[in-house]
């Protein structure tokens, strides 16, 4: 994929272009929403917000990282969404169980690839993490998500959230510290490898 | 711990420290075990995210052209039609209003100096009686002189054959002048009034026609243009 002579298409208004970004990018983006917003559906509409705004503001887009350009775009549909959602709190719906009992963790997120057990154990520490990184500050959690999630480097996510490299710096230990600490929760539910590295350094 | 020491031991971490930051760090996680213990405390939660699942997007998040409000690229002579159509149905309301409205303004009574020109229109219907009346007096005047020609002495000694002419034309011109006589005096009542004249249309119909025309053709090529523009952009 030729990134540059999409894009440059894509600027002249060429729809089909910037669908090819699209499809090339969507995942990523999607799991950044999910990770600032905890929701999937919430997260697919920020997605497709933010492809839809990247679209119609790429002539403002000047070279550097197009992925860290993106990243921007629906960093700020995230924001937006839960600028919304704090002006109008919902109550997400749940499935429920045979004894009409919340599900949280809905059959048709399961992997068929892994066992019941597995699955449970992967929902579970995923459900932790997300528990973590949503008490995490916005501004920490977009950093941590961007660079641990999403592998960026400092320059990319500095461009991306328009922070100077030292702020991220300075975020990003912080948030992972946080995480450290509401994990430490946690431990029964990590990866047997994180259990010995931490049974190892506790002996 | 000092908050430096944490961004120093997080960065380090991610290999974005200088050679020579790093090697200070380095010498000081021989002696200093508590930076040892938070930088694995760092490194764990690292970890943790990076165990997380990339989940795949739910669908695709390709765009439409309806989704970015883009429209079909359409003809060049579009604007053309947009323009006449435009101007077109504009001057047809224009003519419309002002035939329907200019009689109205016609009927208008005068008030004051402010009266406008609707006023000469009223000032003329209003000559119109005014003008009938001394046509009604003057028959009268003019029916007696008739009789009062000369012709009966002219032919006083003319041939029997010419008094019937006479006596024939003389009891018209009395029922002429009687009729006239009457019409004078019925002049008074106003159900006797003369209608006033239809005031002609300002625009002729006819453009009007010729514009609604325009106008209706122009909508209908353009909304050809904007289909075929739309087929062949799918």
């Amino acid at each position: 994929m030729n990134e540059q002579a999409l894009i440059q298409d894509a600027q002249s208004g060429n729809l089909d272009a910037f669908n090819t970004l699209v499809l090339h990018y969507q995942d990523s983006v999607f799991n950044t929403a999910l990770r600032i917003l905890g929701d999937d559906d919430l997260a697919a509409d920020a997605t497709q917000e933010a492809f839809i705004s990247a679209f119609k503001s790429i002539a403002s887009y000047r070279g550097g990282s197009f992925k860290a350009w993106l990243m921007r775009t629906v960093t700020n549909a995230c924001y937006d969404e839960l600028r919304r959602q704090k002006r109008r709190p919902t109550t997400p719906l749940e499935p429920d169980t045979d004894d009409g009992e919340e599900m949280d963790s809905p059959r048709w997120l399961a992997d068929p690839n892994m066992t019941p057990d597995q699955q449970a154990e992967a929902d579970e520490l995923e459900h932790a993490i997300q528990h973590c990184l949503d008490n995490l500050p916005l501004e920490f959690k977009t950093v941590v998500v961007m660079a641990d999630i999403q592998g960026m480097d400092y320059t990319e996510v500095a461009s991306s959230i328009r922070v100077p490299l030292g702020t991220i710096k300075s975020r990003l230990a912080r948030a992972r510290l946080r995480l450290r600490e509401c994990l430490a929760g946690f431990e029964e539910l990590l990866p047997s490898s994180f259990r010995l590295e931490v049974e190892g350094r506790a002996q | 711990m000092k908050p430096r020491d944490i961004e120093l031991l997080s960065a380090y971490l991610d290999g974005q420290l200088s050679s020579s930051d790093s090697a200070r760090l380095e010498s000081r996680l021989k002696t200093e075990p508590e930076l040892v213990s938070v930088m694995d405390d760092l490194r764990t939660a690292r970890g943790y995210l990076r165990q997380l699942p990339k989940r795949r997007a739910p669908r695709n998040f390709t765009l439409t052209r309806k989704m970015v409000g883009q429209n079909p690229p359409l003809p060049r002579t579009y604007p053309v039609f947009r323009f006449t159509t435009a101007i077109a149905t504009l001057l047809f309301f224009l003519t419309y209003g002002l035939n329907v409205l200019a009689p109205r303004f016609a009927s208008q009574p005068v008030y004051g100096m402010g009266g406008g020109g609707g006023g000469d229109v009223e000032l003329y219907s209003a000559e119109a009686p005014a003008m009938a009346e001394p046509a009604a007096t003057e028959a009268p005047a003019e029916a007696p002189s008739v009789e009062m020609v000369p012709a009966p002495t002219m032919q006083a000694e003319s041939t029997p054959a010419a008094d019937t002419t006479r006596e024939m034309e003389t009891p018209v011109a009395k029922e002429g002048a009687e009729e006239a006589a009457g019409s004078a005096l019925t002049q008074d009542q106003p159900q006797a009034l003369p209608e006033p004249q239809p005031i002609p249309p300002l625009v002729p119909v006819l453009w009007q026609y010729i514009l609604l025309g325009v106008a209706f053709l122009g909508a209908v090529l353009m909304a050809v243009m904007r289909r075929a523009s739309a087929r062949r952009w799918k």
